[in-house]
């Protein structure tokens, strides 16, 4: 059994960091019913974008230039967490006007649109940086091992897991305790009723989705020390977030969180007995718990299911 | 708007006009397909590709069951055509009957899991399925050979009886492929046509009015995906031989996620034929963008996201669209119907 706790407490960061990645999307598919699909390549731009910011070697041989690569690496690093997901953003809410065509149809167009667009992001991302796998830098003071109760972890692991749950709580905050959160919520509610109280739908459902996209590419920058940079790590990505939302219940802000931490738990688990099929286990996961329950563990009505 | 479940003139005739047409075009193609500045290996890979989108259409386009995870089966059936000729012995038929039975049985499980499932929870079912399958082939090294793959699989002569063909020109294995392919326009064709494909239509269209009217829906779900899962089979086998290997990467998501996009970019939601058209132009334009620029996908994606915003139809939707008039006049029975969504 003791042997076990460092593979739970592994599971236990690993699903955080899932529910990270799964919030956006938690988000659109709530609000707006749309399978966002480039979920994942937004999350990859994301961390492309920290990439282009801490590295700046697009600025040239300017002073402003070197002006930045001499400043240290963690004032660089701070400003790549903040522009980088606004880029990301920005990008899903020219992603949302595309979107727009495919509402009142069926929701299989807005997932195919959405998968043209994670292709044509991935190829962008392939002809702005390459094909190859890239590192992304980070600060000293966040970067190498430390000694927990005589087991070793990496530092950026704690910190990317304790930044999952911060995240968690502001968006929950955002949703819970602002005049922001409730005109969200009652537009996932009752949409016509919304606009007939005067706001501005379209508006609203382009804020939606920025946020969303602006959560992947945080995710992005947060994530991408820990698995790699690749153009296709997008894909990578949305399945387990895709899965997260599925078996949590669509619209369920709690059980997308208590989803992605189990599929972390039952990853790290399965890691302890066969590492090679550790991913595995959350297809196997969903696929009994989807079996049984047809709309996830906390799932609502929703109009994806027609 | 011509929509899947338009009655034809004769809609219990075997062999069409178009079939024949179809027919003359498939196996006249070796006579002209380099003087158009193409080669023969690709005649091989459309019309394998055919295969899988005409019988992923009684799915995805008929029934309305949105599956994106079919690489799966055309991975299980080039695995098991690999399989016999590798350990059971060298064997045209063998091998493609092991295919379309591995198919078929994989299909026919998956489908016991999924078929009272619609939407997008279908979606996401078949998506973890192939997900399975695709993991499976890559970690049970043992059988599959891991990411490798299996290599070096024979292609077996087509033995009839007195008289034996040798397969390994790709000519001849495209004649093969193309009779294959004819048989199995003639089949979706008839088998769409028919009571049971008319059913599996009103599935799509208000499956739970399907289910009053007195029909087992989730019978028909299941059989249609399973009758799906052994084209693809088929298709698997095919292009083991054609590949002379099986590896996994038939069955990733991506793979899955492109034949999606043949059949829509087609116009498999509102044509039979779409799904041919959509496979030619992909091909086509892999080997034409291709040879221009290295980021033919990117042109290939915008040209797809473009058609699902502006023309769902896709292709034969448009080509439908120049020729609205003689449309008309084609259906005697233009059938209104509510498309459910």
């Amino acid at each position: 059994m003791t042997q076990l706790v460092p593979h739970i407490f592994n599971g236990l960061t690993l699903g955080l960091l899932f529910a990270l990645i799964a919030l956006g999307f938690t988000l659109i598919v709530g609000v707006m019913e749309v399978i966002n699909l480039a979920h994942g390549s937004l999350f990859a731009l994301g961390a492309y974008f920290a990439l282009a910011i801490i590295g700046g070697s697009w600025l040239g041989d300017t002073a402003i230039g070197e002006w930045w690569l001499a400043l240290p690496i963690m004032p660089r690093y701070i400003l790549a967490l903040i522009v980088a997901p606004i880029l990301a953003g920005l990008s899903g809410m020219v992603l949302e006007l595309a979107l727009r065509r495919t509402y009142g149809k069926a929701p299989l167009y807005g997932l195919l649109l959405t998968f043209g667009a994670a292709l044509v992001i991935e190829e962008l991302i392939r002809l702005g940086w390459g094909t190859g796998e890239q590192n992304l830098q980070l600060p000293q003071s966040i970067s190498g091992a430390i000694l927990l109760g005589g087991l070793i972890y990496s530092k950026y692991k704690l910190f990317a897991a304790g930044f999952a749950v911060f995240a968690i709580i502001m968006v929950w905050l955002f949703l819970e305790k602002t005049p922001y959160g409730a005109i969200i919520k009652a537009g996932a509610h009752d949409s016509e009723m919304v606009r007939a109280l005067g706001y501005d739908l379209a508006r609203l459902r382009l804020l939606v989705f920025g946020l969303g996209a602006g959560l992947a590419g945080l995710a992005g920058v947060i994530m991408v020390p820990i698995w790699g940079l690749r153009p296709h790590v997008g894909i990578d990505v949305v399945i387990p977030a895709f899965l997260i939302i599925v078996l949590g219940g669509i619209g369920s802000f709690w059980g997308s969180v208590i989803a992605a931490i189990l599929v972390g738990l039952s990853v790290g688990i399965t890691g302890a007995y066969a590492p090679a099929w550790s991913m595995m286990s959350m297809y196997i996961l969903l696929i009994l718990v989807v079996g049984f329950r047809a709309r996830g563990l906390f799932g609502k009505k929703s109009a994806l299911e027609n | 708007m011509a929509t899947l479940s338009d009655i034809t003139r004769r809609s219990s005739q075997w062999i069409t006009p178009q079939i024949f047409v179809f027919a003359v075009f498939l196996l006249s193609l070796p006579l002209w397909i380099r003087p158009i500045g193409l080669y023969q290996y690709i005649g091989i890979e459309i019309a394998i590709w055919i295969i899988f989108a005409l019988g992923f259409n009684l799915l995805f386009g008929y029934t309305g069951l949105h599956s994106f995870g079919h690489g799966a089966y055309l991975g299980v059936g080039a695995y098991a055509f690999g399989l016999f000729q590798l350990h059971v012995g060298v064997s045209l038929i063998g091998g493609l009957l092991a295919a379309v039975f591995a198919a078929a049985l994989a299909g026919a499980f998956v489908a016991c899991f999924v078929s009272h499932r619609r939407g997008i929870y279908f979606a996401l079912m078949t998506i973890a399925f192939g997900q399975v399958f695709w993991f499976a082939s890559i970690k049970m090294h043992g059988i599959t050979g891991g990411e490798d793959g299996l290599l070096n699989i024979p292609r077996p002569d087509l033995n009839l009886g007195v008289y034996s063909v040798s397969l390994s020109g790709n000519t001849a294995l495209y004649y093969l492929i193309a009779v294959l392919l004819i048989i199995v326009t003639v089949f979706t064709w008839r088998a769409m046509n028919s009571p049971f494909g008319r059913i599996l239509q009103a599935i799509r269209q208000n499956e739970t009015r399907a289910s009053f009217i007195g029909y087992e829906v989730w019978w028909f779900k299941w059989a249609a995906f399973t009758l799906s899962a052994m084209f693809a089979g088929l298709a698997g086998g095919l292009f083991a031989m054609a590949q002379e290997s099986a590896y996994p990467d038939v069955m990733s998501l991506h793979q899955s996620g492109l034949i999606v996009m043949m059949v829509l970019v087609g116009g498999g939601l509102v044509n039979f034929w779409g799904p041919i058209l959509g496979v030619i132009l992909y091909f086509i334009a892999r080997d034409v963008l291709g040879s221009i620029t290295e980021t033919w996908l990117l042109w290939y994606g915008l040209m797809f996201v473009v058609m699902v915003m502006f023309k769902p139809e896709g292709l034969a939707g448009v080509l439908a669209g120049l020729s609205k008039n003689s449309a008309e006049t084609l259906n005697d029975l233009p059938v209104k119907t509510a498309e459910g969504n």
